[in-house]
């Protein structure tokens, strides 16, 4: 717990705490939520294209967006990372977010397995029938990021609540 | 003309002719079009009833940011301005259904020559439900001001009690009062905002010029999923502006917000009807109108993001 504290107290987090800069808390909480937008968004995209909405989409090329894709995920880590340090006593003593990253860490594993079975075969063919394994992954994958949505959401009002 | 912006009660007073003329006209047109069975026409007033869809968002909002310049005025009845209150939350709720109807209409339409026999008819009854029920909100809302034309004299006596309440009313405390509503509702409009932005990166980034190997009628087919997201985040915006109503009123931030949605469901019209966009095959380069439309889009939907993002933070608000 008192490493806890001495993080929050460092200079930089402190700032981002309690500056009422713009860029501090607010900016660095804005570049969180759009990196969500991206990241769910595009893969919500191509689970629900495996699920078998929008047939007529190819999946080959929706592998394009992937780079996109891991650029929001990696502003994320370092946001969420900045995010959870200037809060650490608070965020680290609520369940709810391990529950969080919990969800985020399935969701991870859940992607690098449909993009080794779904985008190797897709280049040959964008309209091979997917198997049902392939289909319960991108089920699967929507249900953790609406976990980790929900669970992200929630820590602003369940558990020690700092206010941030 | 800035000053006039800036006094809500007169933005109300422009802006609540768009449901009722506007509409009117859109429903005049539809019928007839319909009789003639003039496909041309008919679209045209599906998409009047889909842009007054989205203009009567900020009506609606702006009747309330109204409410507080006229409360304390002799001569004003709050159960009068409670009644239109009501009466104007009823109808947009049913002008929206009318919207999303419509808009559904218009895409089925694009992607097969025939829409299912249903469809318009069902239109059809919607709008004029909406027109009956935004012409008693406008006959309401004209008596808060002018109680001559009051039919009945109730809705026009001088109010005894203090605030008498409202649906509208009860529902804002059903979300402020509950404690588990605004966080479930928030979780909602997160999972609102991913659907929405499922709909804008695939359909923008195609045509900016990433994964050409798509068609552009093959993203097309992605469209309602954002659709379903800006309804749920429709619903749940409505239930934070009836919970915590001056926090959005006396806030600059919010009057953006509604700005670029309205802009943003304009937008959208772009890639229902424009021909050019919709040839762009796999492998093409989009034409130059459909790449600005695309930008346009991803700008004004980050841009609502942004200032909803915002409200706690510019401006008064939270």
């Amino acid at each position: 717990m008192e490493v806890l504290s001495h993080l929050e107290q460092a200079a930089f987090f402190a700032w981002v705490r309690e500056s009422r800069s713009l860029l501090a808390y607010p900016g660095i909480l804005l570049l969180h939520t759009l990196g969500m937008a991206v990241v769910v968004g595009l893969i919500a995209g191509i689970d629900l294209r495996i699920l078998g909405f929008a047939p007529a989409l190819p999946l080959a090329p929706m592998r394009k967006f992937l780079p996109i894709m891991w650029a929001a995920f990696a502003v994320n880590a370092v946001t969420g990372t900045i995010l959870l340090a200037a809060d650490a006593t608070t965020k680290l003593t609520n369940p709810d977010f391990f529950v969080k990253m919990g969800f985020i860490f399935l969701a991870v594993i859940l992607q690098r397995l449909i993009d080794a079975r779904v985008f190797p075969a897709a280049a040959m063919d964008d309209f091979i029938p997917l198997p049902r394994r392939t289909k319960v992954l991108a089920a699967s994958s929507l249900v953790c990021w609406l976990g980790a949505i929900t669970a992200g959401r929630l820590l602003a009002y369940v558990g020690p609540v700092s206010g941030l | 003309m800035l000053d006039m912006l800036s006094n809500p009660a007169h933005v109300h007073l422009w802006l609540n002719h768009v449901p009722t003329v506007g509409f009117g006209a859109a429903l005049v047109l539809f019928i007839v079009a319909r009789l003639r069975r003039h496909d041309v026409l008919i679209q045209t007033g599906l998409v009047m009833f889909f842009v007054v869809a989205a203009v009567a968002i900020a009506t609606y909002l702006s009747g309330n940011a109204a409410e507080p310049l006229l409360q304390d005025r002799p001569g004003i009845s709050s159960r009068a301005i409670r009644a239109h209150e009501d009466a104007a939350l009823l109808a947009f709720v049913c002008m929206e259904i009318t919207g999303f109807l419509a808009w559904l209409a218009l895409w089925q339409w694009r992607r097969a020559p025939k829409l299912a026999g249903w469809h318009l008819p069902v239109v059809l009854l919607a709008a004029i439900v909406t027109f009956g029920l935004m012409a008693r909100a406008a006959d309401l809302g004209g008596e808060i001001h002018h109680p001559e034309i009051a039919a009945t004299a109730s809705a026009a006596q001088p109010d005894s009690e203090e605030g008498a309440s409202g649906t509208a009313q009860s529902i804002g405390l059903f979300v402020s009062g509950r404690p588990w509503v605004w966080p479930t509702a928030e979780t909602i409009h997160f999972i609102g905002l991913s659907m929405l932005f499922t709909v804008v990166l695939i359909v923008d980034l195609r045509l900016l010029g990433i994964a050409k190997g798509v068609s552009y009628r093959a993203v097309y087919q992605l469209l309602p999923i954002g659709m379903l997201g800006f309804g749920l985040n429709l619903v749940t915006g409505l239930a934070f502006f009836l919970g915590a109503t001056p926090q959005y009123i006396h806030n600059k931030t919010f009057y953006w917000k509604i700005v670029f949605v309205v802009l943003g469901a304009i937008n959208l019209l772009y890639f229902m009807l424009d021909d050019d966009v919709w040839a762009v095959g796999p492998g093409d380069d989009a034409p130059v109108a459909s790449k600005v439309a695309a930008a346009s889009a991803l700008f004004l939907w980050v841009a609502v993001l942004f200032c909803g993002h915002m409200l706690p933070f510019i401006g008064n608000a939270f």
